[in-house]
C-alpha cells in the first residue's frame, strides 16, 4: 500500500527564464485507486507526470511530491519509520522508480541495440538493487560487512547477489506477462521499442509496469494511438495492475474512451497548470460531450 | 619535419638485406624492400584529411625510423591454420610458396605509397601468408600478434584463388616491454579472385603508448567479395585505413568499423571503395565512441569510376561522444562518375540522448548503468554485422570492460 502526495507543486522548464508550468498542483493516489488526469493540450498533465517521475527538463520551483509506503508491507523487514516516507523531489529517477513510481510514457523512447529482455531484467534488478540500498539500515550494513567480508546485505532482498533475477527466471515472468498482454514472444528479442508501432510501444509500457509492480503508475496518455483491440488489451493490463499488484493508477488522457474500459475512482481536470475541479466517472462523461469549455467558464466565473 | 631527420643509426640498409636474407627472400623481394627503405625518406607521409587551416590528424612527431627496432623477435605471433587454407610465417611462404608472393605482393598496397608504408615493407619481419587454393574453404584462421618491442612492422598478404574463402581474424595486443614509446605499422593485402570470398576481421588492442598505424587493402576479382571488419579499441595515435577496389564485375564489399577511444586517443580511421567494374555493390558502416579527451576522425570514400555502371553504394557513420572534452569530425564523401548509380552516405556525431537515458533512469536503472547500456547498445547494429562469432564476442567483452574502468 501506498500514496503519492503532490501539494502546491510547482515547476517550469528548467532553463534560464524558462515557462511556468505547474502553478500548484494538490493530487492524492492511493493505492488500488484509478485516477483520471484529463485536460486541454498544454494544460500541464504531461509535465505534472514527468515532474513525479524527476524527468530533468523540469525544475520545482515551490510544493511537494510525497510517496507513503505502508508499514504492513514491511512488516517482516525491520523497516523505519522515517524510511516509509519519501519526499521524491530529493531523488533521482532510478530511486524514485525503486520506490514505486512508474511512469508510462506517451512517446516511448526507442532505443537501438538493447534488446527488451536485457533491458527489463536488468530494470528489475536495478529496482531490487536500488530498493536495498534505500531501505539499507547503516548499522545492519556494517554488521553485514564484518560477517560477509563486504558482502553487500539488505534488509528487504537478503544478499543482492541472492535476490538477483537470473535470466531463466525472468525469462519465465516475461513470458507469462506477455501472454497476459497477448504479446508475441519474439518482441523479448527485439530492440526496446526500435520499429514498434504506437500501440505496440503503449502495450509494452504496460507490460514492464507489470513486471516492475510499481506501488503507484503514472500513464502518460497511454490510450493515443490504439486500435481497439490494442486498447482493450493495455486496459486489461492496467485493471490487473490494480486488481493483482493493487497499484495505483493516474491515468492521464485526453478522451473518454479508454475510461469505459478502466472506470476512474475519480476524475480530476486541469487547467492553466492546476487541478481546478475532481469528480467522479460521469466528470469524464460530461468532459467527454461538452469539451473543456464549461469548465473554464466555471473556473473564471468563480474567479 | 620528417622521418629521415630522427633515423635511427641502427636501421640501415644492411639492416634490411639481413632481414630478408634472415627470411630467405629471393632477389627481388629483396630489392623492393631496398627501394622502398632508400624511398621512404623522400616520399610524403600519409595522407591525412585536409581542410583550409588544419589537418585533422599530426603525424608530424611520429618518427617511426626512430623508433624502429631490428630486432623485433620480442613480439610473438601465433597461427592458427583452419582446414583448407595454408597459414604461413613468412620465411616458410617464401620457400614453399615463391610464385603467390612474386604475383600478389605489392599488388594492392603500392610498397611506395606513403613513407611510413615504405618502411615497413622494409623492415616487416613478422610476415604471414594465408593462401586458400582454388575452390577450397578454410574458416576462422587466427592470426595473433603480441608486440613486446619497441616497434612491430606486419604484414599479411592473404590469396583467395577461384571459388575458394576464408575468413580471417587478426589480434594486436601489447605484451610488456620497457619502452615507453612504440610504434606498430601493419600492411595487409587480400586478393578475392573470381567467385572467391574473404572476410577479415581485426581487433587492434595495443596499449596506449603505442603508435599504431594500418593499411587494409583488397581487390576483388568477377563476383568476388571482401569484407572488412576494423575494431580500434587500442593505441594512443592511431591510423587506420581500410580498402577495397572492385575490380571484377559483379564483386562486392563490406567495411565495417567500431572503435573506442578514451584519454587522449586520437583515431583516424578511413574507408574507401573504389568500383571498378559493373553491378558492383558497397556497403561502408561504422560506429565509434568516445570518452575522456579522445579525438576521432573518419574519412569515407566511395568512388564510382566510368565504368561501374548499376554500382550500388550506401556508407554510413556515427559518433556517440561521452564527454565534452571529446571531439570528433567525420567527413564521407561520394565521387560519382557514372550516372547507373545508386549511393548514399550520412555521418553524425552525437551525444547519449537525454530522452533514452530518463527512459531508462525512470526504469530503476542508475544513471551511469543506464550511460552503459546506451553505450554497449549502440555498438550492436554494427557488431550484427561482424560475421565472426569470436570477434564480436572480443569486441563485446572489451567494450565492456572498457565501461567499467571508466
Amino acid at each position: 500500500m501506498a500514496t503519492l502526495e503532490l501539494s502546491n507543486l510547482h515547476a517550469k522548464v528548467a532553463e534560464d527564464g524558462g515557462e511556468q508550468i505547474l502553478d500548484g498542483v494538490d493530487l492524492e493516489v492511493g493505492s488500488g485507486e484509478i485516477h483520471a488526469l484529463m485536460g486541454p493540450n498544454g494544460s500541464g498533465k504531461s509535465t505534472t507526470a514527468k515532474v513525479i517521475a524527476g524527468h530533468p527538463a523540469y525544475e520545482v520551483t515551490d510544493g511537494e511530491v510525497n510517496l507513503h509506503l505502508d508499514g504492513d508491507e514491511f512488516e517482516d523487514l525491520e523497516v523505519d519509520e522515517a524510511d516509509l516516507h519519501w519526499n521524491l523531489l530529493d531523488l533521482e529517477p532510478n530511486e524514485r522508480a525503486a520506490l514505486g513510481i512508474f511512469l508510462g510514457f506517451q512517446y516511448p523512447a526507442e532505443i537501438e541495440g538493447v534488446t527488451m529482455v536485457n533491458f527489463l531484467r536488468t530494470a528489475l534488478n536495478a529496482k531490487l538493487d536500488e530498493r536495498a540500498e534505500l531501505f539499507e539500515d547503516e548499522d545492519e550494513d556494517a554488521e553485514a560487512d564484518e560477517d560477509d567480508a563486504g558482502y553487500e546485505t539488505s534488509p528487504m532482498e537478503g544478499p543482492v547477489d541472492e535476490g538477483e533475477v537470473g535470466v531463466e527466471e525472468f525469462q519465465a515472468i516475461l513470458s507469462e506477462k506477455m501472454e497476459q498482454l497477448d504479446m508475441d514472444e519474439s518482441f523479448a528479442n527485439r530492440y526496446l521499442n526500435a520499429g514498434f508501432s504506437g500501440g505496440e510501444k503503449k502495450q509494452n509500457e504496460v507490460l514492464q509496469a507489470a513486471i516492475l509492480e510499481p506501488e503507484i503508475a503514472v500513464l502518460d496518455e497511454i490510450d493515443s494511438g490504439l486500435d481497439i483491440d490494442r486498447l482493450q488489451d493495455v486496459s486489461n493490463g492496467i485493471e490487473a495492475l490494480r486488481d493483482e499488484q493493487g497499484t495505483g493508477v493516474l491515468q492521464i488522457t485526453h478522451y473518454q474512451r479508454i475510461l469505459d474500459y478502466v472506470e476512474p475512482d475519480h476524475v480530476h481536470v486541469m487547467l492553466d497548470g492546476q487541478i481546478v475541479k475532481s469528480g467522479g466517472p460521469e466528470l469524464a462523461e460530461k468532459l467527454e460531450d461538452r469539451g473543456y469549455d464549461w469548465v473554464r467558464d466555471e473556473v473564471y466565473e468563480a474567479a | 619535419m620528417t622521418a629521415s631527420t630522427h633515423q635511427s643509426p641502427s636501421v640501415t640498409a644492411s639492416t634490411v638485406e639481413e632481414i630478408s636474407e634472415g627470411l630467405g627472400e629471393p632477389d627481388w623481394l629483396t630489392e623492393i624492400r631496398l627501394e622502398a627503405f632508400e624511398a621512404h625518406d623522400e616520399l610524403p607521409q600519409p595522407e591525412v584529411i585536409h581542410t583550409p587551416g588544419r589537418r585533422w590528424t599530426n603525424l608530424d612527431d611520429v618518427d617511426p625510423a626512430a623508433l624502429a627496432d631490428p630486432d623485433q623477435s620480442a613480439s610473438a605471433k601465433d597461427r592458427i591454420e583452419a582446414d583448407g587454407a595454408e597459414v604461413l610465417a613468412w620465411a616458410e611462404a617464401v620457400d614453399q610458396h615463391p610464385e603467390v608472393i612474386e604475383e600478389h605482393f605489392g599488388s594492392v598496397v603500392d610498397p611506395q605509397r606513403d613513407s611510413f608504408t615504405a618502411l615497413s615493407t622494409a623492415l616487416f619481419s613478422a610476415g604471414t601468408l594465408v593462401y586458400v587454393p582454388s575452390g577450397q574453404a578454410a574458416e576462422d584462421v587466427t592470426i595473433r600478434t603480441s608486440m613486446g618491442a619497441r616497434s612491430l612492422f606486419n604484414y599479411t598478404l592473404v590469396v583467395a584463388e577461384e571459388s575458394a574463402s576464408v575468413t580471417v581474424l587478426e589480434r594486436q595486443s601489447s605484451a610488456a616491454t620497457d619502452a615507453t614509446d612504440r610504434y606498430y605499422s601493419g600492411v595487409v593485402e587480400a586478393v578475392a579472385g573470381e567467385n572467391a570470398s574473404i572476410e577479415y576481421g581485426t581487433l587492434q588492442n595495443l596499449d596506449s603508448d603505442t603508435t599504431a598505424l594500418g593499411v587494409k587493402a583488397g581487390e576483388a576479382d568477377r563476383h568476388g567479395t571482401i569484407d572488412w571488419f576494423e575494431g580500434n579499441l587500442g593505441g594512443g595515435l592511431v591510423k587506420a585505413s581500410v580498402e577495397t577496389t572492385l575490380a571484377g564485375d559483379g564483386s562486392e564489399t563490406r567495411i565495417v568499423g567500431a572503435f573506442f577511444g578514451h584519454d587522449d586517443q586520437h583515431v583516424d580511421v578511413a574507408s574507401r571503395v573504389d568500383h571498378e567494374a559493373e553491378h558492383t555493390t558497397a556497403d561502408l558502416v561504422t560506429r565509434g565512441v568516445l570518452d575522456d579527451r579522445a579525438r576521432s576522425v573518419y574519412e569515407g570514400v566511395q568512388n564510382v569510376g566510368r565504368e561501374a555502371w548499376d554500382t550500388s553504394s550506401f556508407q554510413r557513420e556515427n559518433t556517440l561522444m561521452l564527454s565534452d572534452t571529446s571531439e570528433a569530425d567525420a567527413s564521407p564523401k561520394l565521387i560519382i562518375n557514372n550516372h547507373d548509380t545508386e549511393a548514399s552516405h550520412s555521418a553524425t556525431v552525437g551525444q547519449v540522448d537525454s530522452e533514452d537515458l530518463f527512459y531508462m533512469t525512470s526504469r530503476s536503472i542508475p544513471d551511469q548503468a543506464a550511460r552503459d547500456m546506451l553505450v554497449e547498445g549502440f555498438f550492436e547494429p554494427v557488431l550484427d554485422e561482424v560475421t565472426l562469432d569470436e570477434l564480436r564476442e572480443d569486441i563485446r567483452a572489451l567494450i565492456a570492460d572498457r565501461l567499467e574502468t571508466r
